[in-house]
């Protein structure tokens, strides 16, 4: 009796594992898919307001495999004054999921920095239009993208 | 190889003087002639008379001597500066060279093993069975394995890699580079095409150290064996030839150095005249007086005509072997460096696509004559001979030509780019064509287009087609197919046919009703006949396709069963500017003219121009012209211009929503009904348009990935026994089911309600006879309840007149629409 109870439990240990283990290619399919922000709180030093309000990196948070890919580039050419370049990884990152609020908000995010405030302004519209699909803690890049987008009027307004 | 040419320069100069040598002879020699008279005996009058005679003569003679002389050196000095000018710096215009997008390998990707494979063909990748070599491919069990060339991609170079994909269900399961997991590899781009001068010449420069050493030394054992012994014209070559020519009664051997060749090549035409070959013997003699033989052999090398390609005359050795054989020059073998040698000769005569016996023979040739002067021993030479002539695949990227989309993207760079500097200096552009998407359009368009010939029993080629497929979110071009000649550089229809869009103005007169505020889909709209008086006195009096009336209609059945009368009705009490207005808003780029007959699509518009319309619908209410350049490149790789998402909302993402509910219905219950059933999902947003007299059928559409609008009509512009959904729409269809189709996916929420049958929205289970949606907020104030929507509710004809007492904001446009209303309706 303590045997089978044994084995059961070992039987159905070993089916739940088997369910888990393999990843279903589904998982990464880009229409599904959705961007994790992080409120960077717990690894940054600055406080927690800042944090919230405005991005640090164009590759924080989570996201699907080959966005997490282009995002980490386009920081890399960001820090190496590479603007031109983030863009473009930026916006291939945008071809892979077109609708990914999260990409369309760091598109905007340096866009403002380049002073381009015209695209900014049109990348944020975006970002707020597909904002309620693509993003799994979308109440704090709506934070983020309401924030940036006062920051882009205040200094298009000029 | 510096010392060599030093070394060489002495001589060289002597060589100048001998140039003007006979110029200076001949005067020489005309002087025992002038003598001749001297020697005779005569008078001393007449001595002095013929002293003075032969003193003019020879003062003639000399003053001759000079002017030729002069006239000779001065035409030298040209022919000098004409040589230097045009062999220093660049002596090629470089076409611009276009590429496809890369495709993208990633977790996630839904990819069919067919566009995999078909992709890595027309990329030139071979199938192997052990991937070594870059270029190659093969698959380990159900695994696929790549070994992706190394490119310069518009962002940065990258290495050659190999590459292993494994699949699951249809899509990517995971992708990884020796052993280690990636999120993204690419496959680098097609190559699609240049942008040429007139003249088409496309080629590919080389250094000469990267060409193979059997490659030069065959070429010089070939076409001039002397070419290190002689200054630019060997009269040794000349005698052979002559001697060869006429034992062989006709012209067999050509006299000619690599020097002269290329001279002719580069500077003259292809005239059969002495004088040409003079100046051709001259040019040849000033470029080795300045240039090494170094260097002229690799502008030989890169000039050399090889070959045609449609319009694209293929140049030089490196694009040759691309085109014919699928390598870099560095990859050949030596029957292949033999074949193009011998190719030189003759480029079609020996052609090995077409005359493989031929080609084969000459390789034989070259490979002898290789032999014969010690470049290869005999066993390689027996080795290489049998070899069978293997060329690359037919219908490979090196020989499809996508002219529409080319055109496409001349036309878009040309508002940034002069058309010189896209012709001459090897500018590199990155497109956004999908090879596999173009793959689809291209054979949807022939195959239909031949169909529905037969089904009309024409007897002719009589019907013509084009379309664009765009991506709904960013509006890049993913293919363009201008004319059914599918590589016809001609009349591109897809952007220069302005026809009658017909139905397809529709959407935007429903859009105009919704936004409006006025107006829902449950709005109850009047199809009966409608006639207007035109300025010119004239009535315009449209009826429905079927000719039947069809009464009070809910608007989306109007819109789904694309009903005249009922839109034109619709079209009116909204109010012509605001549809004009609308119109502009969703992009149109021309002046509309109000008139009535706009409502019903008498606008002509060019398929391209039809798509940007549909894209603002498509993307969610951005308005964004299709644009099909990513990138601008120098060719070495500097990035000139990079091409970013554009575009402006026109439109709330709920309102879209709304109309594609509309856009739904004709696919639901409408004139695409079709699609429907084919696809087996409703998530399609399409519109049919035939415009009058069946002159032109049209469909638009877009799933969740892509739009697509396809035009059919005849050039005359003569009607056919088509419509959008019997002519169109199939065409349509076929793309979809090639590339895939993903149903739509909603972009706003809307709020859903019953509708009684006069059009209002009513509680659940109040008598509603069909669920529909209406713009977030718009229940709170407008839903009956069971009670108040009991039949003694006075029937509703027109959601105007109810929407308008109930908002005095929205009076003053309804004042302007029913104003017109009594004045054309009766």
């Amino acid at each position: 009796m303590v045997r089978l109870v044994v084995l059961i439990v070992i039987m159905v240990n070993f089916l739940t594992a088997c369910s888990v283990l393999p990843k279903p290619a589904d998982d990464y399919d880009p229409r599904v898919s959705q961007s994790t922000e992080s409120s960077r709180s717990e690894t940054t030093g600055s406080n927690y307001a800042d944090a919230v309000d405005d991005l640090l990196r164009l590759d924080e948070g989570q996201h699907h495999p080959a966005v997490q890919v282009l995002l980490t580039q386009a920081e890399q050419a960001r820090q190496e004054g590479n603007s031109s370049q983030a863009l473009a990884y930026l916006d291939q990152a945008r071809q892979i999921q077109p609708r990914n609020s999260a990409i369309f908000y760091r598109q905007a995010w340096l866009n403002y920095q380049l002073g381009e405030l015209q695209q900014a302004r049109q990348l944020l519209q975006r970002a707020q239009v597909f904002l309620r699909k693509s993003v799994v803690n979308h109440t704090l890049l709506q934070h983020r993208i309401t924030a940036l987008k006062t920051k882009v009027d205040a200094r298009y307004l000029d | 190889m510096r010392d060599m040419s030093n070394e060489k320069k002495p001589p060289r100069a002597t060589k100048t003087r001998t140039v003007k040598k006979p110029a200076a002879k001949k005067a020489v020699a005309k002087k025992p002639v002038a003598k001749k008279p001297v020697s005779k005996k005569a008078v001393a009058k007449k001595v002095v008379a013929a002293k003075s005679t032969r003193r003019k003569v020879l003062s003639w003679f000399l003053r001759l001597t000079v002017v030729m002389a002069v006239a000779l050196s001065i035409w030298l000095v040209y022919l000098d500066a004409q040589v230097r000018s045009q062999f220093d710096g660049n002596k090629w215009t470089l076409p611009a060279k276009v590429y496809a997008r890369p495709l993208s390998l990633y977790p996630g990707l839904l990819l069919s093993s067919q566009q995999l494979k078909a992709e890595l063909r027309w990329n030139d990748y071979k199938a192997v069975t052990q991937v070594v070599s870059p270029g190659t491919y093969g698959k380990d069990g159900s695994d696929w394995i790549i070994y992706r060339r190394a490119f310069a991609f518009a962002d940065r170079n990258e290495d050659a890699v190999k590459i292993r994909v494994s699949f699951a269900a249809g899509r990517i399961d995971s992708v990884s580079v020796n052993g280690k997991p990636q999120g993204l590899v690419r496959i680098e781009p097609q190559y699609i095409g240049g942008i040429f001068p007139a003249h088409h010449e496309d080629r590919e420069l080389i250094a000469l150290q990267d060409v193979p050493p059997e490659l030069v030394a065959a070429l010089i054992a070939v076409e001039d064996r002397a070419y290190f012994e002689h200054y630019g014209i060997s009269i040794r070559g000349i005698l052979r030839a002559m001697k060869a020519n006429v034992a062989a009664g006709r012209t067999v051997q050509g006299g000619s150095t690599l020097t002269q060749q290329l001279v002719k090549n580069f500077f003259l035409t292809n005239e059969r005249s002495l004088q040409r070959k003079i100046k051709e013997a001259f040019m040849a003699l000033l470029l080795e007086l300045h240039y090494s033989k170094e260097d002229i052999l690799q502008a030989y090398l890169n000039e050399v005509y090889l070959g045609q390609a449609g319009r694209r005359s293929i140049h030089g050795i490196a694009l040759a072997s691309r085109f014919y054989f699928a390598k870099n020059v560095q990859q050949l073998n030596l029957s292949e460096i033999a074949l193009l040698v011998g190719m030189i000769k003759g480029p079609s005569y020996y052609n090995p696509f077409r005359q493989s016996d031929r080609a084969r023979a000459r390789r034989d040739i070259v490979l002898s004559v290789m032999e014969e002067v010690r470049v290869i021993s005999s066993a390689q030479r027996i080795n290489a001979q049998g070899q069978a002539i293997r060329v690359a695949e037919s219908g490979r990227a090196g020989q499809r030509e996508y002219p529409a989309f080319i055109q496409l993207v001349k036309r878009q760079l040309q508002t940034d780019y002069r058309l010189q500097d896209l012709q001459n200096t090897g500018l590199r552009i990155f497109t956004t064509l999908d090879p596999w998407l173009q793959h689809a359009t291209e054979k949807s368009i022939q195959q239909h287009v031949a169909k529905l010939e037969r089904q009309a029993s024409f007897k002719q080629p009589t019907l013509e087609a084009a379309a664009v497929v765009t991506s709904v979110d960013g509006a890049e071009v993913r293919a363009i197919v201008g004319s059914r000649r599918v590589q016809y550089f001609g009349f591109n229809r897809a952007l220069d046919a302005q026809r009658s869009i017909g139905s397809l103005a529709k959407p935007a007169v429903y859009l105009s009703a919704l936004a409006s505020g006025r107006y829902n889909w449950a709005s109850i709209v009047d199809d009966k006949p409608v006639s207007v008086a035109g300025q010119d006195g004239s009535l315009w009096q449209p009826r429905n396709y079927d000719r039947k009336n069809y009464g009070n209609v809910f608007m989306v059945d109007a819109l789904a069963k694309s009903l005249n009368q009922a839109t034109a009705r619709l079209g009116m009490k909204v109010g012509i500017s605001r549809v004009v207005d609308t119109f502009e808003r969703l992009g149109v780029d021309k002046s509309i003219p109000p008139y009535p007959s706009i409502l019903l699509g008498s606008i002509s518009m060019s398929p391209f121009e039809a798509t940007q319309m549909f894209q603002t619908y498509a993307s969610g209410g951005f308005a964004m012209k299709p644009r099909a350049i990513q990138a601008l490149t120098t060719s070495d790789n500097q990035v000139l211009t990079s091409y970013a998402l554009q575009g402006r909302q026109v439109y709330s993402p709920e309102l879209i929503e709304n109309l594609r509910y509309g856009l739904q219905q004709v696919v639901v219950q409408g004139t695409g009904k079709r699609l429907a059933r084919a696809f087996n999902t409703t998530k399609i947003a399409a519109k049919t348009g035939t415009s009058d007299d069946q002159r032109d059928a049209w469909f638009a559409g877009f799933d969740d990935r892509h739009l697509a609008v396809v035009w059919l009509g005849r050039d005359d512009n003569k009607s056919m026994p088509y419509t959008g959904a019997s002519g169109a729409l199939p065409i349509w269809q076929a793309i979809f089911q090639q590339s895939g189709l993903e149903p739509l996916t909603p972009l706003a929420d809307l709020e859903w309600s019953w509708v009684n049958s006069y059009g209002l929205a009513v509680e659940d289970n109040c008598n509603g006879v069909r669920e529909m949606p209406f713009m977030p907020g718009y229940l709170t104030n407008n839903k009956l309840t069971c009670r108040d929507a009991m039949p003694s509710t006075a029937p509703q004809i027109d959601g105007a007149e109810q929407d308008s007492k109930k908002d005095n904001k929205d009076n003053k446009d309804n004042k302007e629409g029913s104003g017109s209303w009594f004045d054309w309706l009766f």
